[in-house]
């Protein structure tokens, strides 16, 4: 009896430990996020000011004015180019590799397995080794500063076909058989019966290809120069190097690259959590 | 003529391959209907992928300045320049650093968290939120925040430890601390993820493994070291291994952040490719570069796969 009453004890204040903790851990996760929002309303003139304030006294949108109308930097255009770019790669790929895995998964045709190896090779050669021989293509084909440099190299995305090839595996054999009987085509089994039951891989893959093609930065860095081509990743990471006198203006810009994705983020958080687990994608 | 109506119906809309008439014109047909699943993936996957893989190895094999008509052929030379480089060995130094430590960090820190909120307490979904919410940020946003953070006149972090009473820090303008802030600033960002995995790995251990233990009498810091943490043995080797082929590939956060220095305290290798194929324009000794970069990490690769050939199967 006693015993039960000690253990009981223990658990209750095990768990306020436990939520000491991670509130505390909380606290600390999220103060960046809020000291981001605290200084982008600073004021210019008060950015560079000791001690700190942890609200500022005399918030103001002036940061964020300048950023957006500032001639020598297009933070609109750049937004832009941001989403068109995402958007775009996240649709070619989602097509391409669910087709391309379909047909891994699926059909069959001579070489098949050969050709699977040559991806799984490829697969464990790390991006680097492709960048510069990749760049030199691009700028070949005269793509330089332009949206097709940024989509159709991420859509040879490989993972997202062993992915996609893995999980079709495993959507069972009847119901396509029962549609072959209906007399469906290959393309309509792959298009309504494939791809609907597997909606959870396919928005995985398709929240993980637009956030990764936002966030990119070496790549964007490289194959675009003209100030109104740049995303606003690589927007940004001029302004950090450039306008160091003026600090509030370019964390107001890292707040307006970081409002869509935590918004996104905020939306479809079940979704992107479970797409973790399920997946293995979505982090560094 | 019937006969052929049914057929040529057949062969537009089943989906089961004809009839096997080895060489016959329709098995033809059908192949080559399969073929065009995969054909658009493997073109962009020839010129985007494969094909700049082999050509990354003839690369590296010649002197291939961007501008330069001729592009000689050297053989192992840039590969022998590369072995007495000292910026390399400086950036691969760094880069093994910076990655030993984030993956460590990462690897233990993010288990004990997922523990944590893997527990039945109010709230965990909402700290989950939390912890993975930064994982969205571009390394630009994050990068842009924590250097202002760390800024050593200016900062947030040294206003705390004054306040503390403790002196200020030069968290990213000491030659010993660079690498370490960056670390730091890296496991903030980026601990969300392998918690995540931790806490998928956690959901697979059967629930009835800590009822016999709890009847025996355990307590659940012995429950956590006696069947947690073995049972998670695979999960942890494989978060650490792929954390530090991440983390090797460091290259936002030291340009954003501190721009390689002090001096080159924080240089690393894939800086060191940027600038010298896009500042210095030399193609060939970047392609060395990064053909170097992917041995390490295929060591690394190797290693993971070594580790799980015994510790993939897991019986429960």
């Amino acid at each position: 009896m006693q015993g039960v009453n000690r253990n009981r004890l223990s658990t209750w204040s095990s768990r306020i430990l436990l939520q000491i903790a991670l509130i505390t851990l909380a606290v600390i996760v999220g103060f960046p996020l809020y000291w981001m929002l605290a200084v982008s309303i600073t004021p210019p003139a008060e950015v560079f000011s000791w001690p700190l304030h942890f609200w500022p006294p005399h918030p103001s949108l002036e940061n964020y004015i300048e950023v957006f109308t500032r001639q020598d930097l297009q933070l609109p255009r750049w937004f832009l180019n941001s989403l068109i770019v995402s958007v775009g790669a996240t649709a070619v790929t989602l097509f391409l590799t669910s087709l391309t895995a379909y047909g891994f998964a699926r059909l069959e045709f001579p070489g098949r397995d050969t050709l699977f190896i040559i991806l799984l090779f490829a697969i464990m050669v790390p991006g680097q080794v492709t960048l510069i021989p990749v760049f030199l293509l691009v700028r070949k084909l005269g793509w330089l500063d332009s949206y097709n440099a940024l989509i159709w190299p991420v859509a040879a995305n490989v993972f997202g076909v062993f992915l996609l090839r893995q999980f079709f595996m495993g959507v069972p054999k009847d119901l396509e058989e029962a549609a072959v009987i209906d007399g469906a085509g290959r393309f309509r089994i792959y298009w309504q019966i494939i791809l609907p039951l597997s909606k959870a891989a396919l928005i995985a893959l398709g929240i993980f290809v637009f956030l990764a093609t936002w966030n990119d930065l070496f790549w964007p860095l490289i194959v675009l120069n003209r100030l109104e081509m740049r995303t606003l990743t690589v927007g940004l990471t001029v302004l950090q190097g450039t306008y160091t006198q003026e600090r509030g203006l370019v964390i107001a810009g890292a707040v307006v690259a970081s409002a869509p994705v935590l918004l996104l983020y905020a939306i479809f958080q079940r979704r992107i959590v479970q797409g973790v687990m399920l997946t293995g994608m979505g982090g560094r | 003529m019937n006969e052929e109506k049914i057929m040529n119906a057949d062969q537009g809309r089943a989906s089961r391959p004809p009839q096997k008439q080895v060489g016959s014109w329709r098995t033809w047909r059908w192949t080559l209907g399969n073929y065009l699943f995969i054909l658009p993936f493997m073109i962009l996957f020839s010129i985007f992928v494969i094909g700049p893989i082999l050509y990354a190895f003839y690369m590296s094999m010649h002197e291939w300045k961007v501008l330069a008509r001729q592009h000689p052929f050297i053989g192992l030379e840039n590969y022998r320049q590369l072995l007495k480089d000292d910026i390399w060995w400086i950036a691969l130094r760094n880069s093994l650093y910076f990655a030993f430590l984030t993956a460590a960090i990462n690897t233990v820190f993010a288990l004990f968290v997922a523990i944590g909120v893997s527990r039945p307490i109010r709230g965990r979904d909402f700290y989950r939120f939390i912890f993975y919410a930064p994982v969205v940020l571009s390394v630009s946003a994050m990068g842009i925040i924590m250097s202002w953070m760390m800024n050593t006149q200016f900062g947030v972090i040294n206003y705390f430890l004054i306040w503390f009473g403790l002196p200020p820090v030069k968290w990213l303008a000491d030659v010993y601390l660079v690498i370490p802030s960056l670390s730091i600033a890296t496991v903030w960002w980026g601990f969300g993820f392998p918690m995540l995995l931790y806490i998928a790995g956690l959901q697979g251990i059967p629930e009835h493994l800590y009822e016999a233990a709890r009847i025996d009498g355990a307590n659940s810091w012995r429950l956590t070291w006696h069947i947690t943490l073995p049972l998670m043995r695979p999960t942890i080797f494989f978060v650490a291994i792929t954390q530090l082929i991440a983390h090797f590939q460091v290259f936002g956060q030291p340009l954003i952040m501190t721009n390689g220095g002090p001096g080159r305290a924080s240089f690393t290798t894939i800086m060191y490719l940027y600038q010298t194929a896009w500042r210095f324009f030399r193609m060939g000794y970047g392609t060395t570069i990064a053909v170097a970069l992917a041995f390490v990490i295929l060591f690394f690769t190797l290693l993971q796969f070594r580790l799980f050939g015994r510790q993939s199967v897991v019986e429960y």
